[in-house]
């Protein structure tokens, strides 16, 4: 290492230094420490009482011998539909695959909107974002008398002639909507925010270059602001996937995973295993399977981001 | 084809009548989509106005038989609620004025700095947002516990004021400035500090305005967090209060429902200010042409 | 010299208090609802009465996080010294992790009596050492609303009636906007009752015995008997105020309501005369058996004063401390003649002789007994309730569900 690479590093570390060692000593060691309780039994007692299990804890929580087992009678689906941690899975991801995108779209939608000079923008704005401030206990007693059998929200959708008459949370299709209604609802104005701040950063002079150019609203839009946005659509969609798989209290409180387990989402899950069984090897074992999912997924975005900002 | 929809576009920004019916069309859809946020807390606001057994009556009803306006005093009365804000607030300004700065801090070298072992560390920082926070609760509460943390508002401070969440969000938004402004800063003999303050932090206003937005909520509302680690309730937040509405065998939801009403306040008043940030116009990125 | 003598008097003076100070004991006990429970504040009152040199301190732990946030304190090394037990599970879990303290020794050594509490201390020890001692035992009555029974002219419930019975007379008071009864949501609300002829328990991994009460539910249900499942599950609604809003003709809920409904009609949240009487049985089923749970109280491991926290356990779990709870109107878990004329003869408390005799349970089986995999049945049995509940699936493909998925929890 030159020397020169030698003070730059320095400094770059001079910079990280602040926030790392708060983040390494309070959020790093503990995360480390869950993926080695993973590999151990262990109920929350003394340290020591700790064992050693190997992957015991992996073969118990993807059920591994009777999913082999139904694998060899034809039965393909087993996993998906009896496994605790394939129903979550499922759940999870049918989940976060509908709430990401729908979010988004809203988020950018709004963004773009509001970013104009329209009158009462801030009202709007601020009304957008109320969901995300709101406290999460009243908001999901508020959604759950909103979709109940002759709620507001049936009473519109009989209005456009949808027959559906039965509270959304007590319905095993309906429940999994609700909570989906529920986030994109209270999340749509938080990434909004986000975009809003990103637009500040999108120069001006790349517009009206585009303009002299004579491309119309629509071209600016996909050729300037969409390729502008890269990082912050990098950063808003890797964190939609992160929350939406790690949601939990809408599950919580709305649906408690049920009816039967058709909301049962991995946190809900992990907490179950952990706080109520007690298990905290098993627990950090789901963890690390969802950390592993939600690891792919990131280095997949990342590397595209890379492969983008270098060309 | 596309020559059609360009001219058509043309049209519609040249002619005035099609660009208030655009107008109009806009206004309806952003007062559609406020309508849509507004309900629940229009229901929130009148069940903070009945009694508790009149929130739960079926078919439920948008106007109270009587306003209860003695719920908001109530809330006061019933629990120490002024202890809540205030520490809740102790919390929230302090996490937020070591995030955004420790952050923002770290995000430049992320974004703007080579180094060895950058990708891997910034990997590490997005994989413990990636853990859920239960899967690592036990092992850090031992650890806290240890350093004589535990019930202290403190515990609070140190557990979110390093949290990788500002890091990566002020990361990507230094991404979006041009690496060339900073070449010519180095050029100008600017060291990387001088660049961070006088080029980095100018420009990233709105983003820092987000950030300061996101964790003072954040901490606002975050219930898990306090719950496990305040005991005494000279400690407590506001939101492990609210549940103290909830009880084994009873509940007062219209409390809670006030109570929440209440602590929408402050939040709301720091949006508020922040967001003339987000007025377009503010940030230009000094690059000429 | 006398100003000397004034420092020196006011010093002793001083030294005293301090002193003083210094004698009291403080026993940290941690609980839930500590200010708003009146039995804990009976308790902490009567017991610092009789102990003057010790002072109670509550640790408020809020109800519904109770068993994570607990068992996190006590992972942490928490050294509080008393900890209450609200359900099976937390004594099996906490058991396991070594947090609770043996009290076989001072069992022994005080030789406490543990006949009144009829058994049920079993539930609270593991291969024949005792960890906690109960001191509430719950069980479930029926309540009624009489003002509702006498306005249709028909007489009240009694205390020898069987599920047929009673659903009869719900049909039978179902009208004008009046409910014949009402289920909470949970589990125990509706078939719980399997477990009251002293054979059955929710985990002996075989449901069948269930089927007959999900159908007289769904029943009462399809009758418009009872308020829908579903919307009360959606709506949130609690117990204690479907019951007080005095549409309501019979609840069978656990006995803690009593205090509950005494309390509202002291305050005036609702007016009207109401009784009890012992849940329904079944054919077969001897009268007044009923089922119920326990709430117990351990030293913890970690405690430094483990004598001054037996003795506060031995008071609590005794004849005095029984009748500071039976004077609130809660059902200590040690039974006597004693505490059951304490506990009818408390202001509000109903006055006929019925109400009283249901004070009285024949039989008292667990809702959920002590046993390996507790917390996996109750989630799988709870699932495949809401399930049925919802009517997602009918009865007995969600016996057979509960069957089949239980029998796995043990491959």
């Amino acid at each position: 290492m030159s020397r020169l690479e030698r003070k730059n590093t320095l400094i770059a570390y001079s910079f990280l230094a602040p926030n790392f060692l708060g983040f390494a000593i309070f959020t790093l060691v503990p995360v480390v420490f869950s993926v080695f309780l993973s590999f151990v039994e262990w109920n929350g007692g003394a340290i020591q009482n700790m064992k050693w299990v190997g992957l015991e804890n992996y073969a118990d929580i993807f059920k591994i011998e009777k999913v082999i087992e139904k694998f060899a009678e034809g039965d393909f689906t087993y996993f998906f539909r009896r496994v605790d941690l394939g129903i979550a899975l499922k759940n999870t991801m049918f989940y976060t695959l509908i709430t990401v995108p729908l979010t988004l779209i809203c988020a950018i939608a709004l963004a773009m909107a509001l970013n104009k000079a329209v009158r009462g923008a801030v009202a709007f704005r601020t009304i957008f974002f109320f969901p995300y401030v709101a406290s999460m206990v009243a908001i999901c007693v508020c959604w759950n008398f909103m979709l109940m059998k002759d709620g507001p929200v049936n009473q519109l959708i009989q209005m456009i002639g949808i027959p559906f008459n039965k509270s959304w949370t007590a319905d095993s299709v309906m429940a999994m909507w609700a909570i989906i209604l529920v986030s994109v609802w209270r999340n749509m104005g938080y990434y909004m925010v986000i975009y809003l701040a990103a637009l500040q950063g999108v120069p001006r002079e790349l517009y009206e270059a585009a303009t002299v150019d004579g491309a119309n609203k629509w071209q600016q839009f996909t050729n300037i602001t969409i390729p502008q946005l890269q990082p912050t659509t990098f950063f808003a969609s890797i964190m939609m996937i992160i929350s939406c798989f790690k949601i939990f209290d809408v599950v919580a409180i709305m649906t408690e995973g049920g009816p039967g387990r058709s909301t049962k989402m991995l946190v809900y899950y992990i907490y179950d295993v952990a706080f109520m069984q007690n298990k905290y090897g098993l627990a950090s074992a789901i963890s690390m399977v969802l950390l592993a999912i939600v690891l792919i997924i990131t280095i997949i975005q990342f590397s595209s981001e890379k492969k983008f900002a270098n060309d | 084809m596309s020559q059609a929809v360009v001219s058509g576009k043309q049209i519609k920004q040249d002619n005035p009548m099609l660009q208030i019916i655009g107008k109009t069309l806009l206004y309806i859809v952003l007062i559609a989509v406020a309508l849509f946020t507004l309900v629940p807390f229009v229901w929130m606001i009148s069940s903070s106005l009945k009694l508790d057994r009149e929130v739960f009556a079926y078919p439920m009803t948008w106007i109270p038989e009587t306003f209860r306006w003695e719920n908001y005093l109530l809330i006061w009365q019933k629990v120490p609620m002024l202890t809540y804000f205030k520490n809740t607030a102790f919390i929230a300004i302090v996490v937020t004025f070591l995030q955004t700065l420790t952050s923002s801090f770290a995000a430049y070298a992320f974004a703007k700095l080579n180094f060895k072992g950058r990708d891997v560390l910034f990997l590490a920082y997005i994989a413990t947002i990636a853990v859920p926070w239960q899967a690592y609760m036990l092992p850090q509460f031992i650890m806290m516990r240890s350093m004589g943390l535990y019930d202290t508002l403190w515990a609070m401070v140190v557990l979110q004021a390093f949290s990788a969440f500002g890091v990566f969000l002020m990361r990507q938004f230094y991404q979006g400035v041009p690496t060339e402004l900073c070449e010519a800063a180095r050029i100008d003999g600017l060291s990387e500090y001088g660049i961070w303050a006088r080029i980095m932090l100018p420009l990233s206003k709105a983003a820092i305005a987000t950030l300061v937005i996101f964790t003072f909520v954040g901490t606002w509302n975050d219930y898990m967090g306090p719950m496990i680690y305040l005991t005494r309730d000279f400690n407590k937040t506001i939101q492990v209060g609210l549940r103290r509405f909830i009880q084994e065998n009873s509940s007062d939801y219209h409390l809670i429902m006030a109570a929440s009403l209440v602590s929408l306040l402050p939040v709301s008043v720091v949006f508020l200010c922040l967001q003339k940030y987000f007025i377009e116009g503010i940030a230009t990125s000094g690059l000429k042409g | 010299m006398k100003k000397m003598l004034t420092l020196v008097l006011a010093l002793m003076l001083a030294l005293t208090v301090v002193g003083a100070c210094a004698e009291k004991q403080v026993l940290t006990v941690v609980t839930w609802d500590a200010t708003t429970t009146p039995y804990l504040i009976a308790q902490e009152a009567a017991f610092e009465a009789k102990y003057p040199d010790v002072d109670l301190q509550y640790i408020d732990v809020a109800s519904q996080d109770y068993a994570i946030k607990v068992g996190t304190m006590l992972s942490g090394g928490d050294t509080s010294d008393v900890v209450m037990i609200k359900e099976a599970r937390d004594i099996i879990n906490w058991q396991a992790a070594g947090y609770a303290a043996p009290m076989s020794d001072y069992i022994a050594a005080d030789s406490y009596d543990l006949a009144g509490y009829v058994g049920t201390e079993a539930n609270y020890a593991v291969d024949g050492v005792q960890y906690a001692l109960p001191f509430r035992s719950d069980f479930w009555v029926l309540f009624y609303n009489k003002d509702l029974f006498d306005a249709a002219g028909v007489a009240y419930p009694t205390n020898d009636m069987t599920w047929d019975a009673y659903a009869e007379l719900a049909k039978t008071m179902t009208k004008d906007g009046v409910y014949g009864t009402h289920y909470h949501t949970w589990l125990s609300a509706v078939a719980n009752w399997a477990v009251c002829d002293g054979v059955n328990t929710l985990a002996d991994r075989e449901y069948s015995d269930l089927a007959y009460f999900y159908n007289l539910y769904q029943d009462l249900e399809d009758a418009g008997a009872c308020m829908a499942y579903n919307e009360l599950k959606a709506s949130g609604l609690h117990y204690s105020a479907a019951f007080a809003n005095g549409n309501v003709a019979m609840m069978p809920m656990g006995y803690w309501y009593v205090s509950t409904l005494m309390g509202y009609i002291k305050d005036g949240t609702c007016s009207f005369n109401w009784g009890i009487t012992a849940v329904p049985h079944a054919e077969g089923v001897a009268a007044g058996s009923s089922f119920g749970n326990l709430t117990g109280v351990m030293i913890n491991e970690k405690s430094a004063q483990k004598d001054l926290a037996w003795k506060y356990i031995s008071w609590l779990c005794g004849e005095e401390g029984a009748a500071a709870t039976a004077a609130t109107g809660t059902r200590p878990a040690l039974v006597s003649e004693n505490v059951a004329a304490t506990m009818s003869a408390v202001e509000g408390f109903p006055t006929d002789e019925a109400s009283k005799a249901a004070l009285i349970p024949s039989y008292v089986g667990m809702e959920w007994p002590v046993v390996e995999k507790l917390s996996e049945i109750q989630t799988v049995i709870n699932e495949e309730h809401s399930l049925i509940m919802t009517r997602e699936i009918d009865v007995e493909e969600g016996i057979e569900e509960m069957n089949e998925r239980v029998a796995e929890l043990f491959e």
